[in-house]
């Protein structure tokens, strides 16, 4: 039997030629001829020939350094960490006498792994987000259609909103609404773990809770996506920051899932109840103070207001803010601002919808799903369809959605398109409640292709 | 063709054949030492530094009692190889539990000059897979019978 070995480790000193020399002499000592090429600090000696790879019966690799397997497609292959290679030499060759050993498929593995280093080479910070993000969007797929379903088919137009009175569809909005309970947590959470790996998770889920919940902190909205994009960042640091501590052997195995998990999520518990939610509560008092202020002005400068307002957070405090006024507006008989904020409202998940059907190119695939998801949602009126959108790539996407809602809300405010139900999106309009609804879709139409366009202009392809 | 032996890269004031450190941080130390006592290092610091980088990434004590910590840096002005022996062992965090007694320090400069140190590490740690030349090394005696050992490498 002729077998091949390759060793490396990380300095390329010691333990690279330990591994060969070791190698070597269980190979003899089992009768079995062995070359072994050495990748060390002086370089690659000993270099396996495409022959005696051809020849072989099998490969070994003991490196705990990246060995370039693509010479090796077909051949049995074994790969171990370098010490393996210094401390076993006699088992592996073992494995290859019993044979055991499994054939080296590459094509599949190496288009893997290259991804993972295309992937290793990203933004870190990008990286997390992505991770977030995929996890994130099942629950808006799932959450967002339900109520979607709800809406459309159950919705019945009052003072208060869209109502769903039948009580199937009631059930269903609830269903629908416990996905999008997770959805923030999720994010939160994912976003974590892929810093801080498993300790990460729990202080992430349980900082995104509470980011999106505002009574953890006396206000009245919760700080939305943004917020928890913020809360997993933190519990995935402070969580990374306390495994790199050094530690008392005693207590390193309740470190990762004891007081690795409670520290980080005290950390990030309280910044959130006492620091973050008095600025949040603040900026939304701000807000709505600067909304009442304007009254009387310039209607289009309001207009343009609100529609960058709904966007920007989608569902957080700014929007929320933005919302509310439009629903007290229409209880005191002014409809209009309602009118552009409901054009305002569907804009960023139908604009992000119709972007990824116009240019495959810049969406993954799960985003494609995503995007047409965006679309149902967009038509109830649900803005939070975007987020997906916006966690993954905030700097692109976020103008984008905030200069569509901008125009879709000023075309509406000029040609006095009415709401006469705190709600948004084609839904009302079908559902009756809207004065001049040929200029609500064309308002709905132009900030739609504005942001798809835009938002396209901004992104790269994907590789 | 192999010009250098071992002992262009040790030397007597580099070799402790009765180590009093009895902790993996005390020896590094105490060999550390050694190698910045001899001019070999310009930094103890800087070194060390490097050294515990890489205990880091996987402890050097692969079993067999040895250990070979090793640091590429800067801060070496020339490679060199300290050797101490612990007669009664240092716990190393070596994969299969059994205590290092024949310490290694290398070090080797972060850019030099031709390879020629690097082969003879190589051989070094070739070497040291050699269970009859292991023994040999733990039974010495003084010193000099370690260096005579040593500079049979090469």
């Amino acid at each position: 039997m002729k077998l091949l070995a390759i060793t490396s480790c990380p300095n390329g000193i010691a333990h690279t030629y330990m591994a060969a020399e070791n190698l070597q002499k269980a190979a003899q000592k089992l009768g079995v001829e062995m070359k072994v090429e050495t990748q060390g600090s002086i370089g690659v000696e000993n270099e396996l020939t495409e022959q005696e790879i051809r020849e072989a019966d099998g490969i070994i690799i003991a490196a705990d350094k990246t060995v370039d397997k693509s010479r090796f497609v077909g051949k049995r292959l074994i790969e171990v960490g370098v010490q393996e290679g210094i401390r076993h030499p006699e088992k592996l060759i073992q494995q290859f006498i019993d044979g055991t050993v499994p054939v080296y498929k590459s094509n599949l593995k190496s288009v893997e792994e290259y991804k993972k280093e295309m992937k290793s080479k990203q933004n870190p910070i990008y990286r997390h987000l992505m991770n977030g993000v995929s996890y994130m969007i099942p629950f808006v797929v799932v959450g967002g259609l339900l109520i979607a379903l709800s809406l459309a088919i159950g919705g019945d137009p009052t003072g208060e909103g869209l109502q769903v009175k039948s009580e199937f569809w009631n059930a269903v909005l609830s269903v629908g609404s416990v996905g999008f309970t997770f959805m923030v947590p999720i994010l939160a959470g994912f976003i974590a773990m892929s810093i801080a790996d498993r300790p990460g998770l729990a202080p992430g889920m349980i900082g995104g809770y509470i980011a999106a919940n505002g009574s953890f902190y006396h206000s009245e909205a919760g700080a939305g996506f943004l917020g928890g994009i913020v809360a997993g960042f933190i519990a995935g640091y402070v969580a990374k920051w306390l495994k790199s501590w050094n530690v008392p052997k005693m207590i390193q195995p309740i470190m990762p899932i004891l007081v690795i998990p409670i520290l980080s999520t005290f950390v990030v518990a309280a910044l959130f109840i006492y620091v973050i939610g008095q600025p949040i509560s603040s900026m939304m008092s701000g807000l709505t103070h600067l909304l009442n202020n304007m009254q009387g002005t310039s209607s289009i400068a309001l207009a343009l207001i609100l529609g960058a307002m709904i966007a920007f957070d989608m569902g957080g405090p700014v929007n929320k803010v933005a919302f509310l006024f439009g629903a007290t507006m229409i209880g005191e008989g002014n409809v209009y601002i309602m009118g552009a904020i409901a054009a305002a409202i569907c804009i960023p998940p139908l604009g992000m919808g119709v972007a990824t059907l116009l240019n495959k190119k810049k969406y993954e695939k799960e985003e494609q799903e995503a995007g047409k998801a965006a679309l149902a949602m967009g038509l109830v009126g649900i803005t939070e369809g975007a987020i997906p959108f916006a966690a993954k790539d905030p700097l692109r996407v976020i103008p984008s959605i905030m200069v569509g809602s901008m125009v879709g809300a000023a075309i509406a405010m000029v040609s006095k398109v009415g709401d006469h139900v705190p709600h948004g999106g084609p839904v009302v309009a079908v559902l009756g409640a809207v004065d001049n609804w040929i200029m609500f879709f064309m308002a709905i139409v132009i900030g739609v292709m504005v942001t798809a366009l835009m938002v396209n202009m901004l992104k790269k392809d994907v590789q | 063709m192999v010009t250098m032996t071992l002992s262009d890269l040790t030397s007597l004031e580099l070799i402790d054949i009765e180590l009093q450190g009895s902790t993996k941080e005390q020896v590094i130390d105490e060999l550390i030492g050694k190698l910045d006592r001899a001019g070999v290092i310009e930094s103890a610091r800087k070194f060390k530094k490097a050294i515990i980088k890489r205990e880091k990434e996987s402890s050097t004590a692969i079993g067999f009692s040895i250990a070979i910590p090793h640091g590429k840096s800067k801060a070496v002005i020339k490679p060199a190889v300290a050797f101490g022996l612990q007669k009664n062992g240092v716990d190393w965090d070596s994969l299969d539990g059994t205590p290092a007694k024949l310490i290694f320090m290398i070090a080797v400069p972060e850019e030099s000059a031709g390879n020629e140190h690097l082969k003879i590490l190589q051989m070094l740690a070739r070497k040291l897979m050699d269970e009859t030349f292991r023994e040999q090394l733990l039974a010495v005696q003084t010193k000099e019978e370690a260096y005579n050992l040593l500079q049979t490498i090469g």
